[in-house]
């Protein structure tokens, strides 16, 4: 294995360490306070609590901790202060963090406080609205910011059509995605200017024919991809205007190439790798940027889950969030490491 | 740079600074303009209702659903932005320069603490946590770092230690906090009770910090090999002089750059998350807040337009500032 290989899997384990680590930090700070999930599943606010019969209130918090195993003890050891005395003390593997890892180790990701029912299917059912989403938009990103790339590349940058675009893609650039989505939401599904693309999801029935959801996902898509594109766009033009201005573009050129053979056969498969590096960031960024869409466009995704779950203080749910937009980040890190691989025959991951 | 050219980009600076002191003033002022309706009141009379400048008390701006006056908030909003981002962004980039820059300059082997700072720590650690049987090792360790101190005084002494992989740590920290975005980041500690507003700013300063730590690293690599930083060593400064006064100063120059692309990223962030409605309680005003108010009136283009119009001019204006200052470096 070669030295860059060898750093490349470095890098996808310590990624896969602050995976572990960023998620064993959320699961025990969403576990600290344990009377919090119960009051949320059993309904009773604080103030009413003090209020009820005592005893018959009490067995039902009783059954429901245990139900969802918040009887036990939350780590492996814990600290107890008593009077002003702190003892240590060690409990085994009868707890919570341990059981939430074997329990993930075969697949179950926990119960929702909200509900009290498995969360896996949910995410399931999830992942089938963000995939397509997240893929198109990365279909979209990818392939716009190729055709923009070399297009700004393709000429001064400082005249005609290319200092406009380059204009837009600039201020484009600074915008968040919300307002992004926004803008769109009401330039193109509002009654008062353009109706012409469906905007919410929510109305859709299963039984609605593919072109029908098909353009339920136009808007959403286009929203994540003119979030991303702008950086992706400018950075590959400006790799390229470096990669014209080097010694072999103008042997390339004294040949009697045109501009545009320049530019794909010779400037581009060199400006490719550290454009892997950013495509391999767009996963987790579209995952993020889910959220925002998914909200704004009432599509029932992960992201829509994500943010209905903070809302609603249903940690377990959010927990498998962080871990799952922790794991695209690993899934996008290891794809970099392949591309990286085939794209420059210098770097071979197997011996 | 041809004439024509170089007064578009005056009169874009001219532009830029104009409309972010606009900002600044109006929000520090709000309080004492005179505006005809509070923050975070609802008129209940004119909810949701388009600018109309006939009747008084005037809604110049229109209403929001809940009956809000559309200027105020957005007045109230650009305070938040005021009192809440902007500081949290400057400590941001500070923290972000100190971390990189200390990271950059020693490395993981540069910073030698001597085997008695060591044990002291590690017996204040053990004192400190009540870890078991702290009445006998706690001393133990304390009499062992005597011991070293002594060791290390005696004349002819090797000076020996432990260097802190400072590098290291702070690699590990960037790692950690790049494992999720950090817009998911900021929603899972958003998950719990509404925040305060020293809270949020804490939460920015998190997710912030690692961008231009990442910056004055990458430059203090380079800043640290100059004859200069050499020069200033072999005058006999103290490291941490050099490093402060002399190494510093320079891997900041990047710092001008993205400060204010970071707190365009930063606003962003914040009004992300008011228009989600998650972190601060939703009676705390701000842009995002009234954006989040179209999902219930769809046709409401008054509050898109103001408030969309004042985020969108405040990030070009910021963008616009970073530029001046890359092409000005």
């Amino acid at each position: 294995m070669t030295v860059l290989g060898r750093w490349l899997l470095a890098q996808l384990g310590r990624a896969g360490l602050a995976a572990w680590a960023v998620t064993s930090f959320v699961f025990i700070l969403s576990r600290l306070d344990a009377t919090k999930p119960v009051d949320l599943l059993l309904g009773e606010p604080d103030a009413q609590r003090t209020t009820l019969a005592a005893g018959a209130s009490a067995a039902r918090r009783l059954a429901v901790e245990q139900r969802l195993g918040l009887a036990e003890p939350l780590f492996y050891v814990s600290r107890a202060q008593q009077a002003g005395v702190v003892s240590w003390q060690w409990h085994g593997l009868h707890n919570q963090y341990h059981h939430w890892l074997v329990g993930l180790a075969h697949g179950h990701l926990g119960l929702s406080f909200r509900d009290g029912q498995p969360i896996g299917p949910r995410w399931r059912a999830a992942l089938a609205y963000t995939l397509p989403l997240a893929g198109l938009a990365t279909l979209g990103a990818v392939a716009g910011s190729l055709c923009l790339g070399l297009a700004l590349a393709g000429g001064p940058q400082s005249r005609g059509w290319r200092a406009g675009l380059h204009l837009l893609l600039t201020g484009l650039q600074g915008l968040p995605l919300f307002a992004v989505a926004l803008g769109l939401l009401f330039a193109f599904a509002n009654p008062d200017v353009l109706n012409i693309l469906p905007a919410y999801a929510d109305a859709a029935t299963a039984e609605e024919a593919w072109p029908q959801q098909a353009l339920r996902l136009v808007l959403p898509v286009a929203a994540l991809v003119l979030a991303v594109l702008p950086e992706l766009a400018l950075l590959l033009a400006s790799i390229l205007s470096q990669e014209l201005s080097a010694d072999y573009a103008t042997t390339a050129r004294a040949k009697g190439l045109t501009t545009n053979q320049v530019l794909i056969r010779h400037a581009l498969p060199n400006a490719l790798l550290p454009l892997l590096t950013a495509w391999a960031g767009l996963l987790p960024t579209l995952v993020a940027g889910a959220v925002v869409v998914e909200t704004i466009f009432a599509l029932p995704g992960t992201g829509r889950l994500l943010a209905e779950a903070v809302a609603a203080h249903d940690y377990p749910v959010v927990v498998a969030g962080v871990l799952f937009t922790a794991l695209a980040r690993l899934l996008a890190l290891a794809l970099a490491d392949v591309l990286y691989a085939w794209a420059d025959p210098r770097i071979r991951l197997t011996p | 740079m041809s004439q024509p050219t170089r007064r578009t980009t005056t009169a874009s600076r001219w532009l830029a600074t104009g409309w972010l002191l606009l900002l600044v003033s109006g929000s520090l002022l709000a309080p004492w303009l005179p505006l005809p309706f509070l923050p975070a009141v609802p008129d209940l009379a004119h909810l949701a209702e388009a600018p109309a400048w006939g009747s008084a008390p005037t809604h110049w701006l229109g209403t929001d659903p809940q009956g809000r006056d559309v200027l105020t908030e957005l007045l109230y909003g650009a305070r938040q932005v005021v009192s809440i981002t902007l500081p949290a962004a400057a400590l941001a980039t500070l923290v972000g320069a100190l971390a990189g820059g200390a990271a950059g300059f020693w490395g993981n082997g540069g910073l030698r603490l001597p085997w008695a700072g060591w044990l002291t720590g590690a017996a204040a650690v053990w004192w400190g946590l009540a870890l078991p049987g702290r009445g006998v090792v706690a001393p133990g360790l304390l009499g062992l770092a005597g011991l070293a101190w002594w060791v290390g005084r005696r004349p002819g002494a090797q000076p020996s230690g432990w260097a802190v992989p400072l590098d290291g740590l702070f690699q590990g920290a960037l790692t950690l906090l790049g494992a999720v975005p950090r817009l998911v980041l900021v929603l899972v500690f958003a998950a719990g009770p509404a925040l305060g507003a020293t809270q949020v700013m804490g939460l920015l300063v998190l997710v912030a910090w690692p961008e231009p730590a990442r910056q004055v690293r990458t430059q203090m690599l380079r800043v640290r090999e100059l004859p200069f930083v050499d020069a200033a060593r072999a005058g006999g400064l103290a490291p941490a002089r050099v490093w402060y006064r002399h190494a510093l100063p320079h891997a900041c120059r990047p710092l001008l750059a993205t400060a204010p692309l970071s707190l365009a990223g930063l606003i962003g962030l914040e009004n992300t998350l008011a228009f989600l409605g998650v972190g601060r309680s939703p009676d705390v005003p701000s842009w995002g807040n009234l954006l989040g108010t179209l999902q219930q009136e769809p046709g409401a283009w008054w509050i898109l337009a103001s408030a969309g119009g004042a985020l969108v001019l405040t990030l070009i204006a910021l963008q616009q500032l970073a530029q001046q200052a890359v092409k000005r470096n």
